[in-house]
This record gives C-alpha cells, sequence and structure tokens, in this order.
C-alpha cells in the first residue's frame, strides 16, 4: 500500500531535514486520517522542537507520556552531543527502540502501533515500541478443551502467543522466524521450530510456501493453511490447527513446523500425519493404560462416524438378511407405515442433524441451547411419532454425531461429513460392496496425501512401524522418550531419517 | 514434488509387503479345488509344500536377477542382457500377461459377489465400479501402491487369520487321512497346480528397480513369499478337514465355503462370510491394482512418450471388456487353467532365459553403460 502510494503521490522514500515537511508527508501518506495523533513540541531548556506521531488507540498512551512525552519536556541539561544520538540513547526510557532514515518503515511502524519521533533538523526518525493494544485474557482454550492438562490458550495477541511458546520451551535452540503476509493487512507471522531437530528441507519448503502467499489480508490463520496445504481437494486437513501452547511445544519438540499468524489464536502445526488428528494432548497427561484405551476408542468411532450410516442403509436397502433375525423383526416393524426409502430417512436425518449443529454454532449461546432442545427432543422424537423416521435410525445418526465428536480435531472431524455423505449414496447404489468401493477409495486417498511433502501415512511404511506404538495405542512415556527426541543432545544424528516427524 | 524423493523411496520391506498381498489372490479360493483334483485325501499340502518351494527358489532367482541391476527397469537391464528386440517381445507378453490377470481376478471377484450377495446387480456394474476405484489407485503413485498393500495387510491378516481360526471345530480327523497316498504322478500335477497360486512373487522383477538400495530385496522376496505359503498349507488343511476331499473337488470356491460354515455367537453379522467378503475384496484390489500398475510401467518403458494417464485410459477398457467377455463359469475356470500353466511356463523361461544371460554376460559394468 506505501508502495503504490508511493508511486501514486510521488512522496519521497527518505525523510527530510524539516520537521514540518515530514510531518506533511506523513499526512498526506495516511490521508489525513482522523486517528493519527501529531503531538507537537519542544525539548526543555533546547527549545528545540520535536513530534511525536503515533495512532490512537494502538499505543499505551501512558507510556507515551511519562517515559516520553515527560521527560522530553521536562529536560533541564545542555546538550552538546548530537542532539539526536542523545535523545535516542539517553532520555527516552523505554527499551525497544529503533532508528531508520526511510519513509516506508516510519509508515510500518507507525500501523504497527508504535511511536515514530521526529526531530527538527534531522532526518532520521526513532520508532519507540509503545504498542500496547487492549487483548482478551488468557483463557481455556474453546475448541480443545482437557479434564487434566494446561488450561491456557492461545489469544488474538501475536506477542503473548509467542512468549507463551517461549514459556513453555525454554531452549535456546527454539527459532521463531518473522515473515509478513497481506498486502494491506502487514501481519506478521512467526514459523516456530527448534534448531537441530526440524528436518531442514521441510523447513525450506515451508518458507518456500510461505513466501508465495498473495492475500490481501488474513482473518485466520485459516488462510494461511489454506495457502500452503498440498491437497487442496481432499477432505482431510493436512496441516494441524490448535488453540494450545503446550501442544504446540510438545510437537515441536518432535520436529514439527509451527506457524503463529498475528490475530489468530489459531496455531499451525505440519507436517502430520493421520495419527497427529486423532490425538489429543491430554493422552500423554493420563496414564498409558486408559490413553492407549482411548485411542483405540477414537480410532473406532473415526470409521464409526464415517461408516455407520451407509451401513445401516446398506443394511436395510439391499442385505436384510445379514441382519440377525430378531433384530431385523424390530426393525421390520418400525420400519412400517415410513413413506421413505432408508436411503431418503438417513438424508432427511443427516440434514436436519447438521442444520441443527451449524445453528447451534452461529447462535449465542443461550439460544443455542433452545436449539437443541428443540431441534434433539422436540423434532427428533415427533419426526419419529409421526412417522417420519424410525427410532433406529435416529439412535443410528445420534451414534455417528457422537462418534464424530470423540475426534480431537475440529477441522479433522468436519471434514469427515463430507466422507459420511459419500458412504451413505455408495451404499444406497451398491450396498455393502459400495461401503467397501468407498473404504478403499479412502485409503487410496490417504496413501497418496502428503502433508508438506510427507506422506500423510508415513507412520505406516515398515521402517517406521514403531510409531503406531504412538498411534493407535500410547506406549508408556517411559518407553516413548526411548526413541523420541533429547533437545539438548547431540546425539540427533542416530535417528533415522523421518523418524523426528511423529 | 520432486523435492522429497528420498522421502518416497521405496524400501526394501515394502517388497515384501508387496509379494505377499500380490500373491494372495482370488486363486486361493479355488486353490484347494484344483489340488484334490490330483491328489488322495489331504496329501495336497505335500504339493502345496513343493510348489512352495520351487516358488522360493525362483523367486529368490528373480529377486537376484533384478537386483544386480540396481535401479534400472526391466526392459533396459533385459535389452542388456538379451539384446533389445527380445526384450521387447519379453515386455509385451508380460504387459499382456498382466492385464490378463488383472481383468481375471476382477471377473472372479465379481462372479463370486453376484454368487453369494448381490444376484441382483449385473457384473457390469459390479466390474465397472471395481476398476474405476483401481484407476483412481493407479493414476496415483507409485509410493501410494505399496502403502497401501501396507495399509491393508492389517486387514487381510486378521481377516485370513480369522478364517483359519473359526472353523477349526468342524475338522473331521477322518477327512484328513489316510495320509501319504498320493502317487508320485498325482503330487506333480498337484505342484504345479499348487505353483500357479504363488506367481504373484514376478511383480519383483519390475518393482526392485524402484528401491533406492536392493541389498535385501531378495531376502524380503523369500519372506513375503513364505507368508501365503504358509497360509495356504494351512488353509488347505482345514477346507480338506472340514469338507473332505471329495466334496472340496466338486465346490467351486471351497476356502469360501468355509467362511460360510463359520458361525459366531453374538456378532452382530448374521453371516460371517460377508465380513469375509471385504477381505476378499481388498484381496482382489491389490491383486488386480499391482497387475494393472505393471502394465501401464511396461508400457511406458516401452513407448516413453505415451503419458502415464493416456496409457490408463488405453488399458482400462481393454481389462474391463476382457473381464466381460467369459460366459459362464466353465470358460472362466477352463482359461484361469490354460493362463496359469502359460504363466508357469514363461516365468519359468524368463528366469531361465534371464538367469543363465547373466551367468554368460556378467552385471553391468560402469563402462558399458
Amino acid at each position: 500500500m506505501v508502495q503504490s502510494s508511493n508511486e501514486k503521490y510521488n512522496n519521497p522514500l527518505y525523510l527530510d531535514g524539516q520537521l514540518d515537511e515530514n510531518i506533511t508527508v506523513i499526512k498526506k501518506i495516511l490521508g489525513n486520517s482522523s486517528d493519527l495523533i501529531i503531538r507537537k513540541s519542544r525539548i526543555g531548556r533546547l527549545n528545540h522542537p520535536f513530534a511525536l506521531i503515533y495512532i490512537k488507540g494502538l499505543i499505551n498512551e501512558d507510556l507515551l507520556n511519562k517515559n516520553i512525552l515527560r521527560v522530553l519536556e521536562l529536560n533541564r541539561k545542555h546538550i552538546h552531543s548530537n542532539l539526536f544520538d542523545h535523545v535516542y540513547e539517553e532520555i527516552i526510557a523505554i527499551a525497544e527502540i529503533n532508528r531508520s532514515k526511510e519513509m516506508k518503515q516510519v509508515i510500518k511502524t507507525l500501523l504497527a502501533g508504535d511511536t515514530v519521533f521526529l526531530l527538527e533538523g534531522v532526518s532520521e526518525a526513532a520508532l519507540i515500541g509503545t504498542s500496547g493494544m487492549e487483548y482478551r485474557a488468557l483463557e481455556e482454550p474453546q475448541s480443545e478443551s482437557v479434564i487434566r492438562g494446561s488450561r491456557v490458550g492461545f489469544i488474538e495477541n501475536f506477542k503473548i502467543n509467542l512468549s507463551l511458546i517461549r514459556q513453555e520451551i525454554k531452549d535456546p535452540n527454539l527459532r521463531v522466524d518473522m515473515m509478513e503476509v497481506g498486502t494491506h493487512s502487514n501481519q506478521k507471522i512467526a514459523i516456530c521450530y527448534i534448531d537441530g531437530v526440524v528436518r531442514e528441507d521441510l523447513l525450506q519448503e515451508v518458507l518456500r510456501r510461505v513466501k508465495t502467499i498473495d492475500i490481501d489480508f488474513a482473518p485466520d490463520s485459516g488462510f494461511i493453511e489454506q495457502w500452503i496445504e498440498d491437497n487442496l481437494l481432499s477432505p482431510f486437513p493436512q496441516i494441524l490447527d490448535t488453540e494450545r501452547p503446550d501442544r504446540v511445544a510438545f510437537n515441536i519438540l518432535k520436529g514439527k513446523i509451527a506457524i503463529i499468524v498475528e490475530g489468530s489464536p489459531f496455531a499451525l502445526l505440519m507436517p502430520i500425519t493421520f495419527g497427529d488428528s486423532l490425538k489429543s494432548i491430554e493422552d500423554y497427561n493420563q496414564r498409558w493404560l486408559i490413553s492407549s484405551l482411548l485411542r483405540l476408542l477414537r480410532l473406532f468411532s473415526f470409521y464409526m462416524t464415517i461408516f455407520l450410516p451407509a451401513l445401516y442403509v446398506a443394511l436395510i436397502s439391499y442385505h436384510p438378511e445379514l441382519i440377525p433375525a430378531q433384530l431385523l423383526f424390530t426393525i421390520t416393524a418400525a420400519r412400517e407405515g415410513i413413506p421413505f426409502p432408508s436411503l431418503i430417512e438417513a438424508l432427511i436425518l443427516v440434514f436436519f442433524y447438521e442444520v441443527l449443529q451449524e445453528a447451534g454454532t452461529r447462535l449465542p449461546y443461550k439460544i443455542s441451547q433452545t436449539i437443541g432442545i428443540v431441534g434433539g427432543i422436540v423434532i427428533g422424537q415427533l419426526a419419529v411419532m409421526a412417522g417420519i423416521v424410525t427410532p433406529i435410525m435416529v439412535i443410528v445418526i445420534s451414534l455417528t454425531a457422537i462418534c464424530a465428536f470423540t475426534i480431537p480435531n475440529y477441522s479433522f472431524a468436519i471434514g469427515l461429513r463430507i466422507v459420511r455423505l459419500a458412504t451413505i449414496f455408495a451404499a444406497a447404489i451398491l450396498g455393502l460392496y459400495g461401503i467397501i468401493l468407498v473404504f478403499i477409495m479412502i485409503y487410496v486417498h490417504l496413501a497418496n496425501l502428503k502433508s508438506i511433502g510427507v506422506p500423510y501415512t508415513q507412520s505406516f511404511s515398515p521402517g517406521n512401524l514403531w510409531t503406531l506404538e504412538n498411534i493407535v495405542v500410547r506406549a508408556p512415556i517411559t518407553v516413548l522418550s526411548k526413541r523420541s527426541f533429547q533437545p539438548f543432545l547431540k546425539s540427533n544424528k542416530k535417528k533415522k531419517d523421518g523418524g523426528s516427524v511423529k | 514434488m520432486k523435492l522429497y524423493k528420498n522421502n518416497e523411496s521405496i524400501q526394501d520391506k515394502d517388497i515384501m509387503f508387496a509379494v505377499a498381498s500380490n500373491t494372495i489372490s482370488i486363486t486361493i479360493l479355488f486353490l484347494p479345488r484344483y489340488i484334490t483334483e490330483h491328489t488322495v485325501s489331504s496329501d495336497g499340502w505335500i504339493a502345496i509344500l513343493f510348489g512352495g518351494l520351487i516358488a522360493l527358489l525362483l523367486g529368490w532367482i528373480l529377486a537376484k536377477i533384478a537386483v544386480s541391476f540396481p535401479n534400472e527397469p526391466f526392459l533396459s537391464f533385459a535389452s542388456y542382457l538379451v539384446s533389445k528386440p527380445v526384450a521387447v517381445i519379453l515386455c509385451f507378453i508380460f504387459v499382456f500377461q498382466y492385464i490378463i490377470i488383472s481383468s481375471f481376478q476382477m471377473r472372479e471377484m465379481a462372479t463370486l459377489s453376484q454368487e453369494y450377495f448381490f444376484d441382483r446387480t449385473p457384473l457390469e456394474v459390479v466390474c465397472l465400479a471395481f476398476i474405476l476405484v483401481v484407476i483412481y489407485a493407479v493414476s496415483g503413485s507409485k509410493m501410494a501402491i505399496f502403502k497401501l498393500n501396507i495399509l491393508f495387510f492389517p486387514f487381510v491378516v486378521g481377516g485370513l487369520t480369522l478364517l483359519i481360526i473359526a472353523p477349526m471345530w468342524a475338522i473331521k480327523l477322518e477327512n484328513l487321512l489316510p495320509v501319504f497316498q498320493t502317487d508320485f504322478k498325482g503330487l506333480q500335477s498337484g505342484t504345479i497346480s499348487s505353483l500357479n497360486a504363488f506367481l504373484g512373487f514376478g511383480i519383483v522383477l519390475f518393482y526392485i528397480s524402484l528401491i533406492k538400495k536392493p541389498e535385501k530385496a531378495a531376502k524380503m522376496t523369500v519372506l513375503g513369499i513364505l507368508f501365503p505359503f504358509t497360509f495356504y498349507i494351512i488353509i488347505f488343511i482345514i477346507c480338506v478337514g472340514v469338507f473332505g476331499n471329495a466334496t472340496v473337488k466338486n465346490l467351486y470356491y471351497p476356502v469360501f465355503e468355509l467362511s460360510k460354515i463359520i458361525s459366531i455367537p453374538g456378532i452382530f453379522f448374521e453371516r460371517f462370510d460377508s465380513i469375509l467378503f471385504i477381505i476378499w475384496t481388498i484381496i482382489v484390489f491389490t491383486t488386480c491394482l499391482m497387475a494393472f500398475d505393471i502394465a501401464v510401467m511396461l508400457i511406458n518403458q516401452l513407448i516413453p512418450k505415451l503419458a502415464k494417464q493416456s496409457i490408463i485410459f488405453i488399458l482400462s477398457p481393454i481389462i474391463f471388456f476382457l473381464a466381460m467377455l467369459p460366459k459362464n463359469f466353465i470358460q472362466i475356470n477352463n482359461i484361469a487353467k490354460y493362463m496359469a500353466y502359460l504363466e508357469i511356463v514363461y516365468i519359468v523361461f524368463v528366469i531361465f532365459l534371464l538367469g543363465t544371460m547373466l551367468l554368460i554376460r556378467g552385471r553391468r559394468t560402469h563402462d558399458s553403460l
């Protein structure tokens, strides 16, 4: 934006010696915006004019008044050395301070919420780190709650988010590479990894992809995810999003790369494999037996949520002989008087469920409870009583929905809806055979899928079969840590190639 | 993603899974029938033992030939060994063979499904849906094909284990006795019949070139054959033990009939064979997929200019059409038998030819490249 206005208005690239000239240019570039505050004053005793420029609301005004404006105006010293250097080094009582001669840099700093200090007769500006916007307090993550584990989630504040990761990993090898995206928003994004643990080729690939991002504004890290992911058509996310700093820390210690986007409470983790989406950080916090059982339960739920409604449709419409006789009688009795074939019945309920879920997500919390009552109890029960759907179908669809909720990653779970729908149609067309074919297709797709060039099913290759102990089950921590990487030890050369991606 | 070739490379252990899942094909469903035709009571296991041992030897030699030319496609090293025109002919016969295998597998699976499950669904629909999925898989990367073998392996092993364990109670000892009654001629024919079920190891000739460091490939091939080897012997004994020699001879799919007698109390599905049908579809899928893939790969070597997608586009209607050609069980059965003999003769011929030439000409030295 600055670049284009430079061309448009032919603005100077560098600061001028004249204070007023500089102010006019800055005003012109920012279009004399009303929240642009220009405070002109004079340094005490010397009577030398200076100006402080900032954007209202973005900065901590208290800090500005006390540590800059006041000390400058109340100056009682005679200064014999270079005045600008003296102010820069000694008077301004703020730790984060930079200097620049470039107009572009000045404007950028201004927009980022810092204060620009200009002095008459000096073609240089001091850029003072006063940014201090209001932010949300640290809260428990909404999308990934745990019973046992840290209660802190990321917030919209970039600096806080980064410090949360630093707090978890006090390792000198933790690297944070800053980049900017958004031609209009100029958002910072941080690429975090542990030097020596991360695979260099993966890091370069991530950096290369991030550099190609060409958007105006990223409201959330989801924009970044969709820009750098491998396969646009896949229902499975190839990049993991998480609200939990402990999960990010845990994963980057395993050699993954995290991306944090300014203004987004969701960090991105890459590359991931199939198992990562089915893991919850709590698995590691609870003891291994129960965690393993829960992992198996989740894996089972994953299959249930995809195949259960389809299986029911297939059995009812094509293979009633496969259902045990007593159950078949019950189902047939229930289906008596139902006007729709089982496919339509399933579709009605799936549609109904999706609508309820969507309505519940978008509405304010208090109304969404009403939706639950109206939708779940009233319509659900009445639809059965009115003879539109069978109670067994309601059970099947509810069970499917509940199974989907056991998947810890929301993005992964919602992708499965598409697969579920496809399976229902396949079952309606070819019965059990159709389900088998869809099952094979899902596997073919997963085998072809990649996350940042790493196969999505990496853990299922013969060299890495040991990683399954951490996917299908969760082996005891003492066993896991033997193979997992120790950050400060240099012995990571022993590790197998690709083994760091767990 | 050329950047990650090293990531994608196929390891020698992958060959083990590929050989195992390619060898276990639909053939196993009627293998006991083929063997009991020539043998008395339960003596067929001796035939399978001999067949398996021969297969292990052949597979080992075949892998050794391929390993001698690391990272070199079949056509290239075959041309070096037996001159270009002969290699091209060999290649064409292989293409023909794998097209037939792939369509035969598909047809058998469709027949099975029609016989036991979907008597109203036309064969064409079953095959069409199946081949579409196979096309989808062939269009993906080679690595994905190997990965699929591994992903499906637990299902295959699990299903086959169930198939072995569940009918144990129905074995009657009198069906298995007396032993060692078959004469040499019967055993000979039985061995040849059983060898047919092991021919899946032929893929190593083409797939070893994809492995970066194929040192252990021969060992892995042997291990890969050992899995179906053990399984065949066990399933044969169970099959004869449950049904008796005379019945097995007259059942079209004796192994599948085995799954029909299983009943597990408390299981949701009334019929156990429907669960096993999933496993059979997967088994046929992997075999059909690899056969299709090798056919595509060989054509690609013969005509490098033709894009992979267009080869798939040309081959898939041919495979579909061939699968629809036989009119009834008898025709399929006859074709299967002739094909089996031809395949055995051909693979032995190729091993003999390439092996002898390798001994005469030696490995390719660096300057002759």
